[in-house]
């Protein structure tokens, strides 16, 4: 679960957050939307503890909590295999993720997540900067489902892949909903979060303007008044 | 409490960095080569004196690339350094780098040590010798992690040696002339509080110097400094925040 309240944040004269307030409950998955610059990646950021909110505050429940960024990154010097063990060395006891705990399951447990994700095991040998940008993504969802959230926090969750992936990604979150795990997305795919989440969070210009959980939403839908997720969101970010 | 699975992930990356880098592992065998060729060409003494003093440089070797060049490339943005975790990690390459190179040190030590016994030509007092070089190592990796915060790549390293480079060739050209510093370095008084400055001064860039002279109060310059940049590192590192692109 995620508790998110009034949180602001300025970068020197830019303000970037104003006042962003939500909440996510436990084995769901929470899309945040908004346009460009409305503050989606540094309310993910703060939650992630990567930025320090000027004011307000956030309160995760106690677990792992794992991170996809938009565009990930690693220290060159180090081959998937070896970022893969690190987490395992790095979470210490805490690795109890798909191929987390035992070493001599590691390898296996990490071939089968590999192949969930639709992602070459044999890539593993090489630097993740020579893969190419599906692949870094699907490598750096494989380092997550190797750790093993609790909470997964991924921005731009389909950047780069291609629809046999979107639906493999797809799968894994509804995995992980079904776990019991919390997933916060931040997208513009507003087709696909309608198609998975359970709840909405819509940003514009550093706050929140919107917030609707499953209930809200199929009300709404029921009403008539909204006939999908683009709609509603035109309506809320028109001019 | 210290985080051992931090240090063992920390000790995994800065290893595979090391072992990886041609030039560290060049300049870690091209070292006791030197100093070995000293050794057979002049003396176990003038060997020592140079294997003294060029010790520390193995820990600013190793100090390279602290901060900044991680924060920028992203790379820290990952599962494994969610939650300010980045931070510890920061915390503890440093740590990790002092490990490395004290490890390297202290094996060159043992094997050249050796070599001076079998010589007849270790003395107990070159242990002073090793304590001191550890000191200047350490201020070395603390004073790099705070330039690292503000400097890219191996470019803390490359600051810190320009600016030896300069302060010994301004020393050698107008004030040693005058006041006779090197002199009194090499003996370890200084005569007036200017002289005491201006050595201070070169202490400040080039701590090597306590370890080829008598331990003096700018030894204990050199461990001030240390306590100091550790100081300014850790502040550093608690306000540092991961920004897109750049550290803030």
């Amino acid at each position: 679960m995620i508790e998110v309240r009034r949180l602001a944040k300025r970068f020197g004269a830019v303000e970037a957050l104003r006042d962003v307030s939500f909440r996510t409950t436990k084995g769901t998955i929470t899309a945040m939307l908004g346009e460009n610059g409305a503050g989606k990646t540094t309310t993910l950021r703060i939650v992630l503890g990567f930025l320090r909110p000027d004011s307000g505050a956030v309160a995760i429940s106690p677990g792992r909590v794992g991170y996809v960024p938009d565009r990930p990154s690693y220290f060159p010097w180090l081959d998937g295999w070896t970022i893969l063990e690190l987490v395992r060395a790095g979470l210490g006891g805490r690795a109890g993720g798909r191929a987390g705990g035992n070493g001599r399951d590691f390898r296996p447990m990490v071939l089968a997540a590999a192949r969930d994700l639709l992602f070459d095991p044999g890539l593993l040998r090489h630097r993740p900067g020579s893969y190419s940008a599906g692949n870094v993504r699907k490598f750096a969802y494989l380092q997550n489902l190797v750790a093993g959230p609790d909470l997964l926090v991924v921005d731009e969750p389909y950047a780069s892949l291609d629809p046999p992936s979107i639906k493999a990604v797809r799968d894994v979150f509804c995995g992980l909903r079904e776990a019991g795990k919390t997933v916060l997305l931040s997208s513009h795919m507003l087709a696909e979060m309608e198609r998975i989440a359970d709840g909405f969070v819509v940003l514009r210009r550093g706050a929140t303007i919107a917030h609707a959980g499953l209930r809200e939403w199929r009300l709404m839908r029921t009403a008539r008044t909204a006939p999908d997720l683009e709609t509603v969101f035109l309506r809320l970010t028109g001019p | 409490m210290l985080d051992t699975a931090l240090l063992t992930l920390t000790w995994r990356v800065a290893r595979k960095r090391l072992i990886g880098s041609t030039p560290a592992i060049v300049a870690g065998l091209a070292f006791p080569a030197f100093v070995a060729w000293v050794v057979f060409d002049h003396s176990y003494d003038a060997a020592a004196r140079i294997f003294y003093f060029l010790l520390p440089y193995a820990f600013l070797f190793a100090a390279q690339d602290a901060v900044r060049t991680d924060v920028e490339s992203g790379a820290l943005e990952n599962v494994l350094f969610t939650g300010g975790r980045f931070r510890g990690f920061l915390r503890t390459k440093g740590l990790v780098a002092a490990a490395a190179a004290g490890g390297y040190a202290l094996v060159l030590f043992a094997l050249f040590s050796a070599w001076g016994a079998a010589l007849g030509a270790f003395r107990p007092s070159d242990l002073i010798r090793l304590g001191l070089a550890f000191l200047s190592g350490l201020y070395y990796v603390a004073l790099a992690g705070v330039l690292s915060h503000f400097l890219r790549g191996g470019s803390n390293v490359l600051s810190l040696l320009l600016a030896q480079a300069a302060g010994v060739l301004a020393l050698l050209f107008t004030v040693s002339s005058r006041t006779g510093l090197l002199d009194h370095a090499a003996s370890g008084r200084f005569p007036g509080l200017g002289s005491k400055l201006l050595f201070g001064g070169l202490v400040a860039i080039l701590p090597n110097v306590v370890v080829a002279g008598r331990p003096t109060a700018f030894a204990a310059e050199v461990l001030a400094g240390l306590v100091a940049a550790l100081v300014v590192h850790e502040r550093l590192v608690r306000r540092l925040e991961l920004r897109k692109g750049r550290s803030a």
